[in-house]
């Protein structure tokens, strides 16, 4: 297996190298780079025109040009880069530095998602192949495959950022908007669980009940400006998880992997709440990883030591609930910095900019900052890619519903869940670890646009200006980036494919 | 234990094997037999989706074609996309109205300066049809030509697609197609940008072409084929291309949905379509401040793109039906 | 081990009364099984016997409730005492592989592929509380030792692609007996398996019943597989069963028409020539050689493996109008060699001359005008045939190849090759999809003789078609080789089809030759020990004779050492496994 990702990961790297041939001599001849100067009126323009030869190298060969690009970029692999300065004389490396941040963080932020959303959809189709359900999501992935993500990013500026920032104001909701919500969360609910038609009246009722009981409840309190979970709510929402993922893996009489998820939940529990006072007070991405990688290594010794004999189902298990657990924490304490944020940024989802400019507070602040700019071109991005995951993923599962060894399951008496959990998912997620690779690339080319859209200074900017101008210092610098994250995905994959199929490892 | 135990009737059924068993549908009353080409094109006609798409891109087709004209050739609608007429309405609203149904003088409505936005539309639509037809066509041509020699003969003409695959696995399609289109714009011409958004469209098609094509090779009756000396260029276009058809022509109408989505969004980046000139794209760039005082200018090319592209869709997904019935969605 | 029925006077296991199934398709509603009754008693093997399409399969897949649900299901089913019917999703649940268990037919797709061997089988014993963890993964180990796996701890770890397809059909056995369950439903248990394999499963399953007292319904289209297994038969035709009764009465006195012709179609080892009206002629003294092959090497070349030696130095030859059957089972290299001859797969080494011309030698026009000459017949009928051409396309197809005649010449050829198949000339215009399989074999048969070839490759010809088609089109092989008397190598993995119509025979095994001589004296007096194991393995449609053979067979086995495969429940015993068990 190793062998196999070691090639792939050599093929790939040399397939970087030549693609940046490539672009680089279609870039340079892609235009003009002394078009804007010929066409000013500047007296000066002949001096400029001899200057910005001299800057750009446009006197040198072609070859020549492209290896000076090549061995200050291959610098990198020595930490130390030189990707050339832009045409109006700006060091390419100064301006990576800030971009490739926001967007990487945007580009696998919306992939994650979609990957997620995706599959889950995917699947529940499949389940419920031909029903209501079904139609619906299919007519909704055809629409969102036939929108351009330029159109529905300005869309989405104008309604969801504006409307909801107008909205927010005094964050009350009329009857008639409860009553809507509740009734369509409830028309989705029944259609995606099925059943019978009483099965189906229960479960729509409940969830139009329930929606409406909390909808009134929020705007009550005007939650929304003033949103937290608490610690009850949170003990609350993490032995929910915990049942959840106890269902979903093993059912409750396995008992090692039962006790194993449940202590993992209560180490979490106790731990958030001994932790929470002093993170409220202020964090950093390190400590925050630091108590993730904590949470882990708990829910790996809850795995082994009271696993026994199904240890890698146990830990497995314990892992998943302690991410969840831990992700429900930092939603907590999001949500309990709200209301501090909205009074320093009265509307709050901006529509212009990866970050609000020279903002400076503590870090609870800055993290919703980036978050709230996050929101519109991620869903902006990322509707596109979970329509073509909730197709693939549905016709895979269809097709593994069709084996032999689906009808072998049943056949031993194994629940339609267990059947669909532990012997059709997997197998139904084998063939979507080599679409990712492509998604991947997708979603940067998407990028470009919505970083466009929504005036991010990103990589997608770099690339856009620095074609525009022939410029093929930034346009190689984006190039570098993205391609390095498409390896590098593509790698992850690789892996993943080989985790999963164990046919692979040889 | 029913009627069949006498012996006569069944040795009669039984004998059945020596006679033409007739079609299982109602087509056995008249003799007349089906070829899979024909059963296609019955399903296809069949499906309700794809046959109101297909009538939707025909009637906007020939709307956008023969209303403003086409080349030299003049259309039905007295304005033109150049002129500047004076402002009717206010602002240039839209003089569309449904019922009673009236065009008025500018059914889109007018740009700040005066254009007739119907006849901007109409003209960035053609555009957008001709270079996605274009597309769609010519890289179909040279994915299925790629991919069946890479599926038949493997060797250099599968390394090559291998490698390009991987190619685009790290340039994203967009970002090689705004290059190659940056230098179109340069050569001029919508069909100079067609030709060069083929050239980085053809590899998912060639892709899916190869894996179909390594699958029919391995069939017996191609193995029959070739045992009787038939020349590999005879199998490929006789014996495999037609059984390769379905997924060909499925997915070249996903090509085409996917050209127009790519060239609109290459118009909004600046690197398609340039003024004069128009498309649809390009219209939304101009436009999209324009949503909350003008909303007309942003809406009509949006829903153009979408309408176009969400039916090529449909019509796609009810030939995946035609020629795959096991996923039969009706 | 015995062979008479066993009705204990106990509840049956599993009934079905009058049981009657419709599905609904895109053309109209079929009726698959119309109103059939029938039992199966504890420790009785019940054999439902049919070709496709008689629904028996249809109707064991009603006992775990797992039709589609565009079956209509009239009537009851019952296992134990609980009618299928009635029960809700849970109970039906877990009645599944609980009180009645399922045995399939492909060992290759039955298991999952991405989940180890040992938690297929705890799976089951945990969802119906048979026992748990390391308890489970025990007796997990436990049940592939005894249905004869070596290594079974170590076995249990992997995943199915890691074991051959016996070793796989045995995990599907296991598995069914996870929860020792009243009835095991085998749907045609040994016909993907090789005839050897076929055997040892046979055993296995005979003394599962024996010790376990399991009620077995064993479906299946092969009369020699029943012969060597059941108590009672029951024939099943268009979904009604048409004669039902012990077994040596249903196959030595058959009363019903269809069981007669049925049984007078399978052919028989040992009875020879002429077994389905006509006979070859005997080769002529002296005759030319048609093909002789020398020394021949195929190897497959794998990316960064050493290359696997499909065909090792193999010799043989083939005179005009002498038939010769080139027999070996899965992996042989007996096809290998059929694509090699037809230039399919290029050959490592040796020498290939047909009617006295190098084939490997030429190249280009001599070599096309050398293939006119060798015609070929493929396995699957359904996939030789090109789905977009028109039969008459497909025929005419080599002719127009090499460039044979006008358009109205190769029409009326056509024309003639259709009568020569027994196809009425209305076929013409018709498409593949509209034919059935016998049809088609017909079709691909007058393809190959379309440019009237010297040799004929015949690969596995009928083994796709149902027992009674195979006797219609091996009778018209046969007369169509005396009529046109080309060369034919004939490629099978079945003796009895070899016995019917070779004048020599080739054994193959492992890419070599093990034996090779006329007929007689292989199939009647066979000196090599390979090819003696596989003439024991076939069974024959005689219950009577078969039991001898099974005798003689274990009997030889214990000759070479071997031991006979049975189902082992000496460890279980010790774990208190079987709550009916007999000894």
């Amino acid at each position: 297996m190793l062998k196999f990702i070691a090639k792939r990961l050599g093929i790939s790297l040399a397939i970087l190298v030549l693609g940046s041939l490539l672009l680089y001599v279609l870039v340079i001849n892609s235009g003009d780079p002394l078009e804007d100067l010929r066409e000013s009126n500047d007296p000066n323009r002949e001096n400029r025109i001899r200057q910005r030869i001299e800057n750009m190298g446009l006197n040198q060969p072609w070859y020549e040009r492209y290896w000076d690009w090549l061995t200050g970029a291959s610098k990198c692999l020595v930490g130390q880069c030189d990707l050339g300065t832009a045409v109006n004389g700006q060091s390419v490396n100064a301006l990576v530095a800030t971009a490739a941040a926001s967007t990487l963080r945007l580009v696998v932020i919306a992939s994650l998602a979609a990957i997620v959303i995706g599959v889950a959809l995917g699947i529940i189709t499949a389940i419920r192949q031909y029903s209501g359900f079904d139609y619906g999501v299919t007519l909704m992935a055809f629409m969102f495959f036939s929108l351009p993500v330029f159109w529905l990013g300005v869309l989405l500026k104008h309604y969801a950022a504006i409307e909801f920032n107008n909205w927010i104001v005094d964050a009350e909701f009329s009857w008639a908007v409860i009553l809507g919500i509740a009734a369509v969360l409830a028309i989705v609910l029944q259609a995606a669980m099925g059943g019978d038609l009483k099965r189906r009246g229960i479960t729509a009722g409940a969830m139009f009940g329930g929606v409406v009981a909390i909808l009134f409840y929020f705007d009550m309190v005007t939650w929304f400006r003033h949103p937290a979970l608490g610690i009850p709510v949170y003990i609350l929402s993490v032995i929910g998880v915990a049942v959840l993922v106890i269902v979903m893996t093993s059912g409750f009489h396995n008992h090692r992997v039962r006790n194993a998820v449940a202590a993992t939940a209560v180490v979490a529990i106790i731990g958030y709440v001994a932790t929470r006072g002093f993170l409220m007070q202020g964090g950093s991405i390190l400590l925050l990883l630091l108590l993730l990688v904590v949470a882990i290594g708990v829910a790996v010794a809850a795995g082994q030591l009271l696993g026994g004999f199904s240890r890698r189902q146990a830990t497995f298990a314990s892992i998943i609930t302690s991410v969840l657990a831990s992700l429900l924490a930092m939603a907590d304490l999001l949500l309990s910095n709200w209301s501090q944020y909205l009074s320093e940024q009265p509307r709050p989802i901006p529509t212009i900019g990866s970050a609000t400019p020279n903002y400076e507070s503590t870090f609870w602040m800055m993290t919703i900052d980036a978050l709230t700019h996050l929101v519109l071109p991620t869903v902006a991005l990322m509707l596109i890619s979970v329509a073509s995951y909730t197709r693939y993923t549905r016709a895979s599962m269809l097709d593994v519903l069709n084996q032999d060894y689906i009808r072998t399951a049943r056949s031993k008496g194994i629940s339609e869940r267990k059947v669909i959990t532990r012997h059709a998912l997997r197998n139904s997620l084998i063939p979507l670890a080599t679409i990712v690779a492509f998604d991947f690339a997708g979603l940067i080319g998407g990028a470009v646009i919505t970083e466009t859209v929504f005036g991010w200074q990103g990589m997608g900017n770099l690339f856009r200006t620095g074609l525009a101008a022939v410029d093929p210092a930034p346009v190689m610098a984006f190039y570098l980036v993205t391609g390095t994250a498409a390896v590098i995905m593509n790698m992850l994959a690789d892996i993943a494919y080989a985790i999963l199929d164990p046919r692979i490892a040889r | 234990m029913t009627n069949t135990n006498d012996p006569a009737e069944l040795d009669e059924v039984h004998e059945a094997d020596y006679e033409i068993e007739s079609m299982p549908d109602e087509t056995s009353t008249t003799d007349k037999s089906y070829s899979q080409g024909q059963l296609v094109l019955r399903r296809f006609f069949r499906h309700r989706g794809a046959m109101v798409s297909l009538t939707i891109l025909v009637f906007i087709t020939l709307l956008a074609f023969t209303s403003i004209g086409f080349g030299p050739i003049p259309g039905w609608w007295g304005k033109n996309h150049i002129d500047l007429y004076p402002i009717v309405e206010v602002a240039g609203a839209p003089t569309l109205t449904l019922w009673p149904f009236s065009l008025g003088e500018h059914p889109f409505g007018q740009t700040t300066i005066g254009k007739d936005y119907f006849a901007l539309v109409m003209l960035g639509t053609q555009n957008s049809l001709a270079i996605a037809f274009t597309v769609g066509l010519a890289a179909t041509l040279i994915g299925t030509f790629i991919g069946a020699t890479a599926g038949y003969f493997r060797g250099l003409s599968e390394a090559f697609l291998m490698r390009v695959t991987d190619l685009f696995i790290i340039i994203p399609t967009l970002v090689l197609a705004a290059v190659l289109g940056r230098m179109a714009g340069n050569v001029g011409g919508i069909f100079a940008l067609a030709g060069m958004l083929a050239l980085v469209s053809w590899t998912g098609l060639a892709r899916l072409v190869r894996g179909e094509v390594l699958s029919l090779r391995e069939r017996e009756f191609v193995a029959a084929a070739r045992a009787v000396g038939t020349s590999p260029w005879r199998i490929i276009v006789r014996h495999i291309l037609p059984n390769a058809l379905g997924t060909i022509i499925v997915n070249a109408t996903l090509l085409i949905s996917s050209a127009i989505l790519v060239e609109t969004a290459l118009s909004y980046l600046g690197f398609g379509v340039r003024p004069p000139n128009t498309s649809l794209g390009l219209l939304i760039s101009e436009n999209q401040n324009a949503l909350s005082t003008r909303p007309w200018l942003f809406w009509w090319p949006g829903v153009f793109i979408v309408g176009i592209a969400l039916v090529v869709n449909f019509i796609g997904d009810g030939l995946r039906d035609a020629f795959d019935p096991r996923q039969q969605m009706d | 081990m015995t062979t008479t029925p066993r009705f204990t006077g106990e509840q049956p296991v599993l009934k079905f009364d009058s049981l009657d199934v419709q599905f609904r398709t895109e053309f109209g509603s079929v009726h698959a099984v119309k109103g059939i009754t029938l039992s199966v008693a504890p420790g009785e093997v019940m054999a439902l016997v049919g070709e496709s399409g008689s629904g028996k399969s249809v109707t064991a897949t009603t006992a775990l409730g797992l039709l589609p649900k565009s079956a209509t299901i009239d009537g009851e089913t019952f296992v134990t005492d609980k009618s299928i019917g009635t029960l809700g999703g849970r109970q039906l649940r877990a009645m599944r592989g609980n009180r009645v268990a399922m045995v399939f037919q492909e060992p290759m797709t039955a298991l999952n592929p991405v989940i180890t061997i040992g938690e297929q089988l705890t799976e089951s014993m945990e969802v119906h509380g048979v026992a748990f963890g390391a308890e489970a993964w025990d007796r997990a180990v436990e049940l592939l030792d005894a249905v004869g796996i070596p290594g079974a701890e170590r076995r249990a770890k992997q995943f199915p692609h890691e074991l051959s397809g016996g070793m796989r059909q045995r995990v599907v056995i296991a598995m069914a007996l996870t929860c020792d369950p009243d009835v095991i439903i085998a749907d045609e248990p040994t016909t993907a398996l090789d005839v050897t394999v076929q055997a040892d499963i046979l055993d296995l399953l005979r003394s599962l019943k024996d010790k376990l007292n399991t009620g077995i319904l064993l479906i299946t289209h092969n009369m020699g597989v029943v012969a060597d297994m059941a108590d009672n038969v029951a024939v099943m035709f268009k979904g009604t069963i048409v004669e039902r009764g012990p077994v040596e009465q249903v196959l030595l006195q058959p009363q019903h028409a269809y069981t007669k012709k049925l049984l007078a179609a399978v052919p028989r080892l040992g009875k020879g020539h002429g077994q389905f009206g006509v006979a070859p002629h005997p080769v002529e003294e002296g005759a030319q050689t048609a093909l002789d092959v020398r020394d021949l090497v195929v190897e497959y070349h794998r990316a960064g493996k050493k290359p696997f030696r499909a065909v090792d130095g193999v010799s043989f030859d083939v005179h005009r109008g002498e038939i010769v059957g080139l027999v070996g089972e899965s992996g042989s290299g007996k096809s290998t060699i059929g694509r090699a001859l037809l230039g399919l797969i290029p050959s490592e080494s040796g020498e290939v001359r047909v009617l006295d011309q190098d084939l490997l030698g030429i190249r280009g026009a001599q070599l096309k005008s050398l293939r006119r000459r060798i015609g070929v017949i493929f396995q699957d009928p359904a996939a030789s045939l090109n789905p977009r051409f028109p039969i008459g396309d497909v025929i005419a197809e080599p002719l127009s190849v090499h460039k044979e005649g006008s358009a109205k010449e190769r029409e009326a050829r056509v024309h003639e090759l259709l009568d020569a198949v027994h196809l009425p000339r209305t076929v013409y215009n018709r498409y593949p999809h509209e034919l059935s399989g016998g049809q088609r074999q017909r079709v691909s048969i007058a393809r190959a003789l379309a440019l009237s070839p010297d040799l004929l490759i015949a690969d596995e010809p009928t083994s796709a078609l149902d027992v009674s088609v195979q006797a219609s089109v091996l009778a018209m092989f046969t007369e169509l080789q005396r009529e046109f008397g080309f060369a034919c190598l004939f490629i099978s993995h079945d003796l009895a089809v070899i016995d019917s119509l070779a004048h020599r025979v080739v054994v193959m095994q492992f890419g070599k030759i093990v034996e090779k001589g006329t007929r007689e004296e292989v199939l009647l007096d066979p000196r090599e020990e390979y090819t003696r194991r596989l003439l024991a393995a076939a069974p024959v449609p005689n219950p009577i004779e078969q039991r001898q053979r099974r005798e003689a067979r274990h009997e030889l086995l214990r000759g070479f050492g071997d031991e006979v495969v049975e189902f082992d429940t000496r460890e279980l015993d010790q774990g208190g496994w079987s709550k009916r068990s007999q000894d």
